[in-house]
């Protein structure tokens, strides 16, 4: 973007908010920022708030886990790449670094008319801007039979943490030569490549210790992230265990029963050792008690994130509508950079530049066999348009996948740092 | 001009190519490549880059990229841009900067401590 395009989206923006942003500048009050959901967007956006402002806005972070697992690289806990150790980080940096008020709690309401958001706890956190980034919650009712006690049995392990353990459990334990079955989503959901990924880590895992096992895959989509890398990969590493089967093939997914370990669809009854099974997803419930969605998710602005609902309430990451950006840990933090600058334009006056987005999604197939898809973007004017993209090539020589493979590694380190250093 | 460090980071990023960055079509048309650049701009055009590359200069996977010289910096983005350095997602990146963009990011990842 030009110099004068630039300077000129800033006077447009600070002229559009500086009306609103009047009150809590005039008494000298500090300003509010209150951020729940303590992920890839909610994290980062309480971080860049409270760095860039230097105490000028005073910033709490509501979110309830103490220590945070992330979602992104829970897949390589799977295949044996990382242990789970390693995938955990706290909070602890952003008060001590940069004095974000840490809230280990449940966001429970938002009173938007009277702009606080309540706690489990009851407590009352009033805000001038509220910024909602709480990921996904599961439609369990998507998958007939599947519930909140199903899994257990057959974990989703799309929320990280002790569900991930679950699975791991289940795959190290699996019966010799026994039969893994993966019900993957259906779109929209959290990470694109995540399931695919996760059936080849899946498969790298079996490779060493259960090497006559096999993998069905019942998808509800006709196709899937990176299908062409994934299949090839899979061909290539593990010939023979996985197999896809689409909805024309499979007919419908009809029932799931945790007991009796069996998966029904229209042509057959699968009889499973282990499943996986992630469910339909939408928007975090507090988002729906905010009253900021439009049916499972979230319409945002896309110059600045904010609500369309709500223009004092932001949302960031899975839970929001983003197209063309995908729902993922570095879209929300992308995204969480974007919302930060218009924030503190709007309550501190400071220069607000125009917004840039960018998303690339590593996944890895097998040892050293990295690929990604990604993107950058801009705020069009209804939606977040492409700017330009790429994706891994099929038949790229070992060195590049494993340059891929060690770019996601510095990537991990880099996100988390943005988030919690 | 930190020399050694700059080859470094080219040579990790796209080995072989190095004495692409001296190349004369990759020079700004300016002849001060830095002229136009703006500190704070450059902060707020970081947050893209620090996604990946830690703001602390730490090397863990990626190149650390503060605390170089502001205009080899700035060489090795107008080789990005214009592929002469191979990497899809710096390509992409460095695809939609400007010269001034360019040059803001180089001064402001400068003026960082490099990597321990």
């Amino acid at each position: 973007m030009s110099q004068l395009s630039r300077r000129q989206f800033a006077g447009l923006l600070a002229g559009a908010t500086g009306a609103l942003a009047m009150p809590s500048l005039a008494f000298g009050a500090v300003p509010r920022v209150v951020v729940v959901g303590g992920g890839a967007g909610g994290a980062t956006a309480a971080r860049y708030i409270a760095k860039d402002s230097k105490g000028a806005i005073n910033v709490t972070l509501v979110e309830a886990s103490k220590q945070y697992y992330t979602c992104f690289f829970s897949n390589l806990y799977l295949g044996g790449f990382r242990d789970y150790g390693s995938i955990g980080h706290g909070y602890e940096n952003l008060s001590s670094n940069h004095g974000v008020n840490v809230v280990h709690d449940w966001a429970a309401s938002v009173d938007g008319s009277r702009k606080v958001l309540k706690l489990a706890s009851g407590a009352e956190l009033p805000y001038d801007r509220l910024v909602l980034s709480p990921g996904i919650d599961l439609n369990y009712e998507s998958v007939p039979g599947y519930s909140a006690e199903a899994q257990t049995r057959m974990p989703h392990a799309w929320k990280s943490g002790t569900q991930v353990k679950v699975l791991r459990d289940q795959v190290m334990n699996m019966k010799q030569g026994g039969t893994f079955v993966m019900v993957a989503p259906p779109n929209p959901y959290r990470c694109p490549p995540g399931p695919y990924e996760r059936v080849s880590m899946i498969a790298h895992t079996f490779s060493q210790v259960n090497p006559t096992a096999k993998i069905i895959i019942l998808d509800p989509k006709e196709k899937f992230s990176k299908q062409g890398l994934f299949m090839a990969g899979w061909e290539k590493h593990y010939p023979g265990m996985i197999e896809w089967i689409d909805p024309a093939t499979h007919g419908g997914i009809l029932n799931v029963n945790a007991e009796t370990m069996e998966i029904e669809t229209d042509i057959d009854t699968f009889k499973a050792d282990a499943a996986s099974v992630i469910p339909g997803q939408r928007a975090g419930s507090i988002a729906m008690a905010a009253g900021v969605n439009d049916g499972s998710w979230c319409p945002i602005m896309p110059a600045t994130m904010a609500s369309k609902a709500d223009p004092n309430i932001y949302v960031l990451g899975d839970a929001s509508v983003a197209a063309s950006m995908p729902k993922s840990g570095f879209s929300a933090n992308s995204q969480a950079k974007v919302a930060a600058n218009a924030i503190r334009g709007e309550l501190t006056g400071s220069r607000v530049y125009e917004p840039r987005f960018a998303n690339t999604c590593w996944s890895l197939i097998a040892t050293n066999d990295g690929v990604k898809v990604g993107a950058n973007y801009k705020a069009g004017a209804e939606k977040i348009d492409v700017v330009d993209k790429f994706v891994s090539q099929g038949g790229e020589s070992d060195a590049v996948r494993k340059e891929t493979y060690e770019e996601s590694i510095g990537w991990y380190n880099g996100i988390t740092a943005d988030m919690f250093s | 001009m930190k020399s050694t460090k700059i080859r470094r980071i080219v040579g990790f990023l796209a080995a072989g190519i190095t004495f692409a960055v001296a190349s004369p079509s990759l020079v700004f048309a300016d002849d001060n490549i830095l002229a136009n650049a703006d500190f704070g701009y450059g902060e707020y055009l970081s947050g893209e880059c620090v996604t990946c590359h830690q703001q602390n200069g730490s090397n863990q996977g990626l190149p650390s990229i503060t605390g170089l010289d502001a205009e080899g910096f700035a060489q090795i983005m107008l080789a990005y841009r214009s592929k002469e350095l191979d990497n899809n997602v710096m390509q992409t990146v460095a695809g939609r900067l400007d010269d001034e963009q360019i040059a803001s990011l180089a001064v402001y990842f400068a003026s960082l401590p490099a990597e321990e």
